[in-house]
């Protein structure tokens, strides 16, 4: 190694830990930025179905529905036909703002303690979180990636990955009629009452 | 840094049956969600995310695998347990909350829960986290002394005690190395494992609550610690399997992927 290398990379290294330590404040940030929004919105809310309205929107915004519904099924999704993909992200963002929606207490406001966030790949980064809520404490990381701004596409708590959660289930449903097994479970879920 | 919660609500509740034995405590969050677990002992595995880089590759969520061989007959018990919540569980637990106020149900838990100190402590001695069983006894006499006998999680305030991880019997064997075996829907107690059961055993015995049980000779006042602790935490089961169910695509799978998954991540602590 030249000198000339050897000063590059003793450059180069510091340079990398600053700009990962700006990748993850500017995901903090953002998800910082969606927490307020939905609590905003969700203070405003006269009626459940109204803050569903409200939340739909400020949710697609901050969560990549796409990235997680393909991430969901897994697999399979390869095998899905374009009007069919569309379909089950268009299902699985319901069923997941649908669900959210209704598990929201007016009243309750959760206390979220940040960590220090992670970046364990280029354009990832986990902000691992302490929640307390109703009086117990959990560890709740969001994983968010960068595609055209930074997105959340997976919550973690207690070490229960909500798109695992999910690929364990409808992978079962793909396994057992393809594509349009998995859609109609989809349909089957967010049309329960 | 502190503010309020976002996406969080759905998902939160939809796990918290599953873990409720350690919902007061857990690991000063170190920002790990990538957790692949598997041990060549274990016949319960788990693998959540991937550790080296950002993909969209389908194949980074691997599905859970189980050792299930009782699928059968444990579903036939979930729906059971499901029944059983619905029907008898549920008008007691609304009982219990009309009756007792919101702050005063908040202090009865933390009593509860820091009564469970001798769980939590010999269970960190047998896996020889020494360390970990002295914070625990810091934790428990902060809480007794300034708490007013646990009433008040005074322990919050203490970041080095705040948040230490939940220890119990299956996550003792695990330490030893016994893998979790077959996985089982236990009548009422729901997902557990058979290691995990025989877990429970050891965890019954060294709560004091149940300790009364122990007594020679029948004294009907030993039975109203055990079931008030099972009162007291009606309230929070049964709204989280609740939100478990209903937005789940199959309920089944979908509580035995969390129970594992959040084992795995217990035992990583």
């Amino acid at each position: 190694m030249t000198v000339r290398q050897l000063l590059s990379l003793l450059f180069l290294v510091p340079c990398l830990c600053l700009s990962a330590a700006d990748t993850a404040a500017d995901a903090q940030q953002r998800l910082h930025g969606a927490v307020d929004e939905v609590l905003k919105a969700a203070e405003g809310a006269k009626s459940r179905p109204a803050l569903h309205d409200k939340l739909r929107p400020i949710l697609e915004k901050h969560i990549a529905f796409g990235a997680m519904t393909r991430r969901a099924i897994g697999p399979g999704w390869r095998q899905f036909t374009p009007e069919q993909q569309s379909k089950a992200t268009q299902l699985f963002t319901t069923l997941i703002i649908r669900s959210y929606s209704n598990k929201f207490t007016l009243g309750e406001h959760p206390e979220v303690l940040y960590q220090k966030a992670a970046t364990p790949a280029p354009g990832r980064v986990d902000v691992a979180t302490t929640t307390v809520y109703q009086g117990s404490r959990y560890a709740v990381t969001y994983r968010m990636e960068q595609e055209e701004g930074w997105h959340i596409t997976d919550v973690v708590i207690e070490g229960v990955s909500m798109i695992a959660n999910y690929r364990s289930q409808l992978d079962a449903a793909f396994k057992k009629g393809g594509a349009a097994t998995v859609l109609s479970s989809l349909s089957d879920s967010t049309s329960r009452p | 840094m502190k503010t309020t919660p976002p996406i969080l609500a759905l998902f939160l509740l939809a796990v918290l049956p599953l873990f409720s034995s350690c919902t007061s405590t857990h690991k000063k969050a170190d920002v790990t969600v990538n957790t692949v677990i598997k041990s060549s002992r274990k016949n319960v595995s788990a693998k959540v995310a991937p550790t080296t880089s950002k993909t969209d590759d389908l194949d980074e969520y691997a599905v859970t695998k189980v050792s299930d061989p009782l699928e059968g007959l444990n579903r036939a018990t979930f729906k059971l347990n499901d029944g059983m919540y619905t029907y008898i569980f549920r008008p007691i637990s609304k009982g219990y909350e009309f009756i007792l106020p919101k702050a005063l149900r908040r202090g009865v838990d933390n009593a509860f829960e820091n009564v469970k100190y001798p769980v939590r402590v010999v269970n960190c001695v047998l896996q020889g986290k020494m360390k970990r069983a002295g914070l625990e006894t810091e934790k428990f006499a902060v809480n007794t002394v300034a708490g007013v006998g646990g009433l008040f999680r005074v322990s919050d305030k203490i970041a080095s005690i705040a948040d230490l991880p939940a220890e119990d019997t299956g996550l003792t064997f695990a330490k030893w190395g016994i893998g979790h075996g077959a996985y089982v829907v236990i009548p009422f107690l729901g997902p557990s494992s058979l290691r995990d059961g025989v877990g429970l055993i050891g965890d019954y015995a060294l709560n004091p609550v149940n300790w009364g049980v122990f007594w020679k000779g029948k004294h009907d006042w030993t039975k109203i610690p055990p079931s008030a602790n099972t009162l007291r935490v009606l309230p929070s089961q049964l709204a989280a399997y609740d939100a478990a169910a209903k937005d789940s695509v199959d309920p089944y799978l979908s509580v035995r992927s969390a129970y594992v998954q959040n084992r795995a991540a217990a035992e990583k602590k």
